[in-house]
């Protein structure tokens, strides 16, 4: 992996974790439509990826840092109480528990076995292609009105199913923040609520994905370039905040419709490239 | 609730440390540690713990 390479997966990862249009596909169909010679499954190649995703968690914890602070306070002090007191940030602290543990089971058991399946740029065009169906669908069943509800008023059953929705996008090609803004829609909640909730639960989830995986970096088959790896991890939170930026103001009064239409253009020009022969899948 | 609050905090910390020390290979890929899994099961085991605290905390009295 070349250098500008490198810096191009950084600002893809950036950019794509969070606008709901896949990040793990973009990275398969960018290489292979680019005809970059790069080994997805190197360990030098994942613990690249194990450093922008950190990059990533980082600019998530630091746009949100006010609100993370108070919801790990009432998280503490809800434990050492012993019961709910009922505030807003307990509220929230909990829903991203029981959000959260679907998603983590779901993708410590199934990771492997899906990515190793669908990895490869075919399905990942034709997944982001149903990414896109999947927000017109959730825009479709939510109707004109929509909900307005705030993320407090969900309940914890709700909650689940937001992470199970968040599971699907083990799938590479099906987007994490997309399909959780979603499932949140569909539970009444306004888009931009439905979208904190998505990046607040994300967070966990991209951290711990990073966390767990910083061993590769000290994997002796790695070779992880240094200056490459710690430029990459500042680019990736750089680009993701601005991300974050763009997409809390855009959800305030925009919906996923131009996502859907990019992700469904995207994946059927890419699926039409590949199957045909014309760019080497 | 109480003793199954328990009962599940055991049994993951139990599970957590099998995947560690690579005992359990269910739902791996490869052979040796799981350490990946192990922390998931610990984190599952601290929930069950804070859900066992949550059942014996004295309720707060009516006045």
């Amino acid at each position: 992996m070349t250098f500008a390479q490198a810096m191009l997966l950084a600002i893809l990862q950036g950019f794509s974790e969070l606008f709901p249009i896949s990040s793990l596909g973009h990275t398969v169909l960018i290489p292979a439509l680019l005809h970059w010679n790069i080994d997805l499954a190197s360990p030098s190649f994942l613990a690249f990826v194990v450093v922008l995703h950190l990059g990533t968690a980082l600019a998530l914890l630091a746009f949100y840092w006010r609100e993370w602070r108070g919801i790990v306070v009432a998280f503490l002090e809800s434990i050492v109480r012993g019961r709910f007191s009922g505030s807003t940030d307990e509220k929230t602290a909990w829903l991203l528990v029981v959000g959260t543990v679907p998603v983590g089971l779901l993708g410590l058991f199934f990771e492997h076995q899906v990515r190793s399946l669908f990895a490869s740029p075919i399905p990942v065009a034709i997944f982001l292609a149903i990414n896109g169906l999947v927000m017109f669908a959730g825009e479709w069943l939510r109707g004109k009105d929509g909900g307005q509800r705030p993320l407090v008023s969900l309940s914890y059953f709700g909650a689940a199913k937001v992470g199970l929705a968040e599971a699907l996008a083990l799938l590479p090609g099906i987007s994490r923040s997309g399909t959780a803004i979603v499932a949140g829609l569909l539970m009444n909640l306004s888009e931009a609520e439905a979208a904190r909730f998505s990046f607040l639960l994300g967070t966990p989830v991209i951290l711990a994905a990073g966390v767990l995986e910083v061993p590769r970096l000290f994997d002796s088959t790695a070779h992880v370039e240094l200056v490459q790896a710690i430029l990459g991890g500042i680019l990736s939170a750089v680009t993701a905040y601005i991300s974050l930026a763009f997409l809390t103001r855009y959800f305030r009064s925009n919906d996923l419709r131009p996502f859907g239409w990019y992700c469904v253009a995207a994946g059927t020009i890419c699926f039409v490239l590949f199957f045909s022969g014309m760019v080497k899948a | 609730m109480k003793g199954l609050s328990l009962l599940l905090a055991i049994a993951f910390f139990v599970l957590a440390v099998l995947y560690w020390i690579g005992t359990l290979q269910i739902a791996t890929h490869d052979p040796g540690p799981h350490h990946k899994h192990a922390v998931v099961f610990a984190g599952l085991g601290i929930l069950c713990l804070i859900w066992f605290r949550f059942q014996s905390a004295a309720p707060s009295r009516v006045r």
